[in-house]
């Protein structure tokens, strides 16, 4: 059943919003890994209390949250144990608005630490593929894309992308990733990994119900500064498309699905954001993420230990326990970019590429409507894959997702067909506030 | 000998810097938080703009340079009182560079964020972060000052200086903190963290006469133990770049427009200096007498209303001398009273009219800064008036003369003292309403004449 389907039937009182809630609350427990907490008595109160009323314009719609975006009462540990049993005193502001309009907040999605990966994997509940259980969803939000591929149920998920985190788990699991522009949907309440790169977006089984869900997280938020005043575009007519040359340097069937879902489309070449959008991207949100994982030292909430020795060995004692392997590195890697003698080589020189590859973006869209690529350059691969890769092939696989985030550009990722009965992604980039674009494309590539 | 300074100044905002909390109105421990001070997961800051002001203020007066854009930082280290374990300050681009206080320099002057507080109780610390997110300004001077004196009156005439702005309260010297550092003939020592102008002149000084003894090798840091007067070496200095800064972006730059700068350089008064030289040169005033008057704004102001109808040189010796004196004794503040200048208008009237003498008038201005009330009418209704006719004064003295037959003898024997005794004993006599000079030149005539018997 349609999302708008169901929306109507909970207005007319058609469908029981109780039914529906528990319903879906038995996939979220039957699913593979895919929930970190699930919040079943909130949810069925509130889903008792909107059945008898259903007001707002979401009435009755289960959401599945991203565990980074805080959610009063909680536990909301953005996958990592330091944060572990962790139960924010407030909401993110997406979270009471998704709440005022009837939405029912049924738990928590497995990710990746603080959004550390691009597999899920690095985090204790690793949520697996629907596609094929020994595969990974993705990640970081791979619980959420994982739950949406799974799930029968009406629903719609809250993902979160820093340098691809909701299109590379769409691409793989064969739904609708939607990040926005920098900007258009309130960070306050978002577990940070990477200040000026973080984005709350949704996923779901179709383009049009991931936009639903947008257009009522979307908006000014005066809690959050980097917030936009502008409102989304109202544009939608597609005139021309441009297939990113640099991108297309993948596996040929993966190249072949995603040409075979355009009519008609120049090529075009840009040469920065190849070369440099990956390394400026770890630099920089490296960089900031180390400065945003000091707080978690046992003091204040979050895991700790037996208070002993001096204030320097206690917090090294606690961040040595429970921080993994990968937040670790990128602890080191970020402090190191921003040392004195490194960061005008690392950091400051990362963040003179951003400008670099920005303007490149905005040139192409002078002529261009939409960029297009493929999302990932491969198809989810098996857990065994994943353990012998190095870290560098890790990064590796965020080459084609970097770009349009390191420029704070609204991109969609839809599936675009199968290789081997796995979804293949294809990822449609637009200027910023123009996601009404991609919508367009993005239905039109859809409906095919 | 050089010496530069970091003081640390806080804002007189109503709420903290990147939330909405209050910065006062509570002595509980943790009551003045919310997440964003407490650092939460997902908390964020938002500026506030009047801190913001408020700094702009300050770089203004002190005839800063100011960038059109400026933006924060953070500044990373690990300390239990920080809650984010990095400080929210600016690094690259301050909000003023290059200014300058007569004759010292400022390099500049910058926005940040209070931690929290430690309290220490035994064995145990405590964590108090109601201060966390208070605005601070710091103000960075160049390595001018010559002496550890210098230092403390350059930081009076800036603590005058922000009063003005209205910016700083003179509860006590003690929210005033800065670091100095000092280099005499080795290399550069910092001293942190000392509280009140009088401790950062003492460590100055003990740091200097150390230094002499014992020449630093190498810059280092030291702390100051106010209680046994000593310096104590902390570690060996740490480069400001060892922070790791990098560009907060929760916070978008910030663009100090010239519009902006303008209306802000439209609210500072007359500041210090400038009143100073005005009173100089406008009531002729002493520079000694200028700058206590200007030292304090509402003495000034009050200064300035009694001065257009009264005799500047007059007005400036009773207000600074007399007034002070008796606001000093009764441990007062005169923005903490309600004195009307009309009433001194009147009180100084009646002095500059010889209706009362000095002593009269003394009594009346301690009990002016108590109540406020009319002088001319007190005066009126006790009959405080001078006596100044000439035969109830001879009458007094005669009496006086024959009383103290020892003491004219005295005088006659050329002791000037026993002229102010006898002086004194009619005052008494009087009540305290004799013309002392009249007083004077009576008891003079009448000795001459009289004989010892």
């Amino acid at each position: 059943m349609k999302i708008n389907e169901y929306l109507e039937k909970v207005k007319s009182k058609e469908i029981s919003v109780v039914k529906t809630v528990e319903k879906i609350l038995q996939e979220a427990k039957n699913s593979p890994n895919h929930f970190t907490a699930i919040s079943r008595s909130y949810a069925l109160e509130q889903a008792e209390k909107i059945e008898k009323n259903p007001e707002g314009r979401l009435a009755g719609l289960p959401i599945s949250v991203k565990d980074g975006v805080c959610v009063k009462n909680i536990e909301s540990s953005a996958g990592s144990e330091i944060l572990k049993n962790y139960r924010p005193p407030f909401s993110a502001t997406v979270i009471n608005k998704l709440e005022k309009e009837g939405a029912i907040i049924i738990g928590k999605t497995s990710q990746d630490e603080f959004g550390f990966g691009g597999f899920s994997v690095n985090t204790k509940k690793i949520p697996k593929n629907p596609h094929d259980l020994a595969r990974s969803c993705g990640g970081s939000s791979g619980g959420a894309a994982g739950f949406t591929s799974f799930a029968t149920q009406p629903h719609i998920a809250l993902g979160e992308s820093t340098g691809g985190s909701i299109a590379n788990p769409a691409s793989f699991c064969g739904v609708a990733g939607l990040t926005p522009t920098y900007g258009l949907v309130s960070r306050y309440g978002l577990i940070d990994y990477a200040n000026s790169l973080d984005k709350i977006g949704t996923i779901a089984k179709t383009v049009s119900d991931a936009f639903l869900g947008l257009y009522h997280i979307a908006g000014y938020d005066e809690k959050d500064s980097t917030s936009l005043p502008q409102k989304m575009l109202q544009e939608k007519k597609v005139k021309k498309i441009a297939v990113i040359k640099e991108s297309l340097n993948v596996d040929k069937e993966i190249k072949d699905i995603i040409l075979s879902k355009l009519k008609n489309y120049d090529t075009i070449s840009l040469p920065s954001i190849k070369k440099y959008s990956l390394p400026a991207y770890y630099l920089i949100a490296l960089s900031e993420a180390s400065t945003n994982l000091a707080k978690y030292c046992g003091l204040r909430y979050g895991q700790t230990l037996p208070l002993q020795g001096g204030y320097n060995e206690f917090f090294t004692e606690v961040r040595s326990k429970y921080f993994s392997k990968e937040a670790k590195r990128r602890i080191i890697l970020g402090t190191f970019a921003r040392m004195s003698g490194f960061r005008d080589a690392y950091y400051l020189k990362a963040l003179k590429a951003r400008t670099l590859i920005i303007k490149e973006y905005k040139k192409a869209f002078k002529k261009y409507d939409i960029l297009v690529s493929p999302t990932m350059p491969v198809t989810a691969p098996k857990f065994s894959e994943i353990e012998k890769l190095s870290p560098l092939e890790n990064y590796m696989m965020d080459i084609l997702t970097v770009g349009p985030n390191l420029a704070g550009l609204p991109h969609l990722s839809l599936n675009a067909g199968f290789k081997n009965k796995l979804p293949v992604g294809i990822m449609l980039t637009a200027n910023h506030l123009e996601e009404e674009k991609l919508r367009a494309l993005g239905e039109e590539v859809e409906n095919d | 000998m050089k010496i530069g300074i970091e003081a640390h100044i806080q804002l007189s905002t109503l709420s903290k810097i990147f939330c909405s909390c209050p910065t006062s109105g509570s002595e509980n421990p943790n009551t003045l938080t919310c997440p964003t001070c407490l650092g939460l997961p997902g908390s964020k800051p938002v500026l506030n703009k009047e801190a913001l002001h408020q700094a702009i203020k300050v770089a203004l007066a002190l005839n800063c340079s100011m960038p059109t854009e400026t933006f924060f930082s953070r500044k990373n280290y690990f300390f239990p009182d920080l809650p984010k374990s990095y400080q929210i300050s600016q690094y690259e681009i301050p909000i003023g560079i290059n200014g300058k206080l007569e004759n010292i320099r400022m390099r500049r002057i910058h926005l940040e964020e209070d931690p929290g507080a430690l309290i220490h109780k035994g064995n145990t610390t405590l964590i108090d972060y109601n201060r966390s997110g208070i605005p601070l300004i710091e103000i960075v001077t160049e390595p001018d000052f010559k002496s550890p004196n210098e230092v403390r009156l350059f930081l009076r005439k800036l603590i005058t200086i922000l009063e003005y702005l209205s910016i700083y309260t003179r509860k006590s010297e003690a929210t005033m903190k800065a670091d100095a550092n000092i280099s005499t003939t080795g290399e550069k020592v910092e001293i942190k963290n000392i509280t009140g102008l009088k401790e950062i002149e003492r460590a100055l000084e003990y740091e200097a006469a150390r230094q002499k003894k014992e020449p630093a090798e190498q810059q280092e840091t030291r702390g100051w133990n106010s209680e046994k007067g000593i310096t104590f070496l902390q570690r060996t200095k740490e480069e400001e770049s060892d922070y790791g800064y990098i560009f907060d972006s929760d916070l978008p730059k910030i663009e100090i427009s010239k519009s902006l700068q303008e209306e802000i350089k439209k609210q500072i008064p007359e500041l210090f200096l400038e009143k100073v030289s005005r009173f100089k040169t406008q009531y002729k005033l002493q520079a000694e007498d200028a700058e206590t008057l200007a030292a304090e704004k509402e003495l000034a102001e009050l200064f300035e209303q009694v001065a257009t109808n009264i005799d500047p040189l007059l007005a400036a010796k009773w207000l600074r001398r007399d007034l002070m004196k008796v606001l000093h004794y009764n441990k007062k503040e005169l923005k903490e009273i309600k004195i009307d200048a009309m009433h001194i208008i009147e009180l100084l009237t009646l002095v500059k009219e010889r209706k009362i003498n000095d002593a009269t008038a003394k009594e009346l201005l301690i009990k002016l800064i108590e109540k406020p009330f009319s002088p001319r009418e007190q005066v009126k209704k006790h009959s405080l008036e001078m006596l100044s006719s000439e035969t109830e004064i001879e009458d007094m003295c005669k009496e006086v003369i024959k009383n103290n037959k020892s003491v004219v003898e005295d005088y006659k024997k050329g002791k000037q003292e026993a002229l102010h005794y006898l002086i004194g004993q009619v005052m008494r006599l009087s009540k305290g309403k004799a013309d002392p000079k009249e007083t004077e030149k009576i008891l003079k005539r009448l000795l001459q004449k009289t004989v010892v018997s």
